[in-house]
């Protein structure tokens, strides 16, 4: 059924189309494929959701462009899960959101969220609604485990896929990292509060304990509060080698402003949550300036390859920004959506939601960062995260992810 | 570092901190003094207030932490700053007294105290549409000079965080004081009807505690921006509430009380997250609060509120 806002947005799309200079009369007789965008734009991660969001539209738009999958039209929709009241990502949006998207029988399929405690609340309904979601950038090993799936898959089958790894990977690998390459004898270790930080440095601390370094305390940062100097103080009196902090941008860019103030000497270390636009430009340097951080996937942006090369123009022509690794990411998921979508055409069966959901367990993409495919709970089955730390590059405009953090490596594997 | 400089360290930053917080609970206490009013727009106007201060520093070149300045143009700049985000704050506290509650002081219930919490959000929502919801890169052109007692720290900034706090609430404290407004002021705290038929015009002594309280607010707003180097839409809910909870411990409605409740917050919150946990924070701050008002309903220094005829 189109609802009067629906036939609105469907409208508009092809206002849209149209104005791309896409041909009219085509357009009129394709049935429409809805992908649900979810992602945090308000607060402290907005610059990063962007950088996702422009990858998901960029893929949708060229595969309408090049009639990928004939017959249909895909038409993205954004769902914000960030509240201004939050600041940041708000999980009960996120629940929010996946009603609306499983409520919406034209939808297919979803890309996001960026921020695991969101992906928390939506798998279960997701779940219910039969909908596959693949996320560019959640991390937290649980959504996808067996062991809580009653609690984040209830009808059974894997609904939350991912084109990076988790933090099963990411936490330890970068403990092996701070251990094994930069030597770090004795740690502290600070969280946010959220469901991706406190895994997060819950994984982190299990290894770093395993290898042996001394970790010396763990704190608890309330992501509203504006001062850490406290925490801050006693890490100082403490004198670790190293700091790891497991949370994203809203704790993140003001404990890195005042970590450089109060422990300028310490080595300093975060997940993926410390890798974004916002962290730089919130932060600034000279505050941000040697932070190591991580990537849960091959560092692809910046590559020589000629498609991801080819891609980073496009982007950057689209948008004038340069796309960082979780924009390929997205991009990546978005093609194992279109990739399933034109297989399950091919084979001559209609395009449902539910026939998305099961092509993804089978199907294997070659995408930007090499062939993806998933696993039996929807992860991706490539482990590599990456090492970062962040370099000024006066080159560049000093927001850019894409530039101003340095690739170290692969963190190694346990 | 010893357990010793540790203590003078959380000192040091519970003082910058506690006198941001005295700034903003003069802001709630001053208003409730009056009115019997709590004023939730209060909490965004600080942050519109640290809002301003940023796009005037800016205005001035200050940008990022490249900006160093010393002598005549630093003070020149900041105190230019400081004005500014004062009168824009203060009459934003105005505008909110004229326009919105002035109709409503006939209203009894909570008509207007909801009214303040509709407001916060308007310039909560206002300035995420025009300011971006990104966190801001706030300006430092302080010098980084840097004193060291024994392993603690004394930047610049916490120096010009107490002689700015000090100033403002010595100058507050003289005017509500000694001024004829100041007394007026009391006079209207202590019975409104009575004050009225003294010839004292009631309307503007309400205006100005709104114009004081907001600009209070908004160098408080600066002052915050100026020491963390950073600030955002979200500011004003935990520092608006550390700081509404410091005017309830020291007496809600009384001056001194506001002060000495703010400072105490600061303290408790420094010493706390060193030498427990950051985690417990809040924990220990509430219950603190709710165990002086078990004992003391009044707050420290006792409240202060219209008689009631």
């Amino acid at each position: 059924m189109l609802t009067r806002r629906s036939t609105f947005k469907a409208a508009a799309g092809v206002a849209a189309a149209a104005a791309l200079g896409a041909p009219h009369a085509a357009e009129a007789a394709d049935k429409i494929l809805k992908i649900g965008n979810d992602n945090s734009f308000t607060g402290a991660d907005s610059q990063g959701a962007v950088r996702i969001a422009n990858a998901v539209h960029m893929a949708f738009e060229e595969a309408n462009a090049g009639k990928a999958v004939p017959g249909y039209k895909f038409v993205v929709e954004n769902f914000d899960d960030a509240t201004a009241t939050a600041g940041q990502y708000d999980p009960a949006q996120g629940a929010i959101n996946a009603r609306k998207m499983v409520s919406d029988k034209l939808m297919v399929a979803a890309i996001g969220p960026s921020m695991s405690g969101v992906g928390k609340a939506m798998s279960p309904i997701l779940s219910m609604g039969d909908l596959a979601i693949i996320t560019p950038a959640s991390t937290n090993p649980d959504i996808t485990d067996p062991k809580f799936a009653r609690q984040y898959r209830p009808k059974g089958k894997a609904i939350y896929f991912r084109t990076v790894t988790t933090d099963a990977y990411q936490g330890p690998n970068m403990a092996n990292y701070m251990v094994d390459v930069l030597k770090v004898k004795s740690i502290y270790i600070l969280d946010d509060s959220g469901a991706y930080g406190v895994g997060m440095a819950d994984a982190f601390e299990a290894q770093a304990k395993k290898k042996g370094c001394n970790v010396l305390g763990r704190d608890r940062l309330d992501p509203k509060a504006a001062d850490y100097s406290a925490a801050l103080t006693k890490i100082k009196q403490l004198n670790p080698d190293a700091l790891y902090y497991g949370g994203v941008g809203q704790a993140g860019t003001k404990l890195a402003k005042q970590a450089y103030d109060i422990i300028p000497k310490v080595i300093k270390a975060g997940g993926d949550g410390m890798v974004s636009a916002d962290v730089l430009q919130g932060a600034g340097f000279p505050a941000v300036e040697g932070w190591y951080a991580t990537q849960a996937s091959p560092h692809i942006a910046g590559s020589h390859d000629p498609k991801v090369v080819e891609f980073t123009k496009r982007y950057h022509d689209k948008y004038n920004m340069y796309p960082d690794d979780y924009s390929i990411t997205a991009y990546d998921a978005a093609l194992a959506i279109i990739a399933s979508a034109k297989r399950i055409n091919a084979e001559g069966r209609p395009v449902t939601r539910s026939a998305i959901r099961d092509m993804l367990e089978k199907i294997e993409v070659p995408t930007l960062q090499g062939l993806v495919s998933f696993d039996a709970n929807g992860d991706i089955k490539d482990h590599t995260v990456s090492v970062f730390q962040i370099q000024k590059d006066g080159n560049f405009e000093l927001n850019d992810p894409a530039h101003q953090y340095v690739y170290k490596g692969v963190a190694p594997q346990s | 570092m010893t357990a010793y400089d540790l203590a003078l360290q959380q000192l040091i930053n519970g003082f910058s901190l506690g006198s941001m917080y005295a700034l903003l609970a003069l802001g709630f206490t001053l208003v409730y003094g009056i009115l019997e009013l709590i004023n939730f727009s209060h909490f965004n106007v600080f942050m519109v207030g640290s809002f301003v201060a940023f796009y005037v520093l800016e205005g001035f070149g200050v940008v990022g932490q490249n900006t160093i300045m010393t002598g005549l143009p630093l003070v020149g700049v900041l105190l230019a700053a400081l004005a500014v985000t004062m009168l824009v704050t203060g009459g934003i506290g105005v505008g909110i007294e004229r326009l919105l509650l002035r109709p409503l002081r006939a209203v009894k219930g909570p008509a207007a105290m909801i009214l303040t919490i509709g407001v916060s959000y308007v310039l909560f929502n206002i300035v995420i549409l025009g300011a971006g919801a990104d966190s801001k890169n706030f300006p430092n052109p302080l010098p980084p000079i840097v004193f060291t007692f024994e392993n603690a720290v004394l930047r610049m900034r916490e120096i010009l965080i107490w002689v700015i706090s000090l100033l403002l609430m010595g100058g507050l404290t003289y005017f509500v004081g000694y001024t004829k407004l100041g007394k007026a002021m009391r006079a209207t705290a202590q019975d409104p009807e009575a004050a009225r038929m003294m010839g004292i015009d009631v309307d503007r002594v309400i205006m100005m505690a709104f114009f004081l309280g907001s600009a209070l607010a908004g160098a408080g707003g600066m002052i915050f921006g100026l020491y963390y180097n950073y600030t955002s839409f979200i500011i004003g809910f935990s520092a608006g509430l550390r700081a509404f909870t410091a005017a309830v411990l020291g007496g809600i409605g009384n001056v001194p009380g506001a002060m000495l409740g703010g400072l105490l917050i600061g303290l408790i919150e420094a010493y706390s997250g060193a030498f427990i946990a950051t985690a417990w924070t809040d924990v220990i701050i509430f219950s603190l609060l709710v165990l002086v008002l078990v004992f003391r309903p009044n707050g420290l220094l006792g409240r202060m509120a219209p008689n009631k005829s």
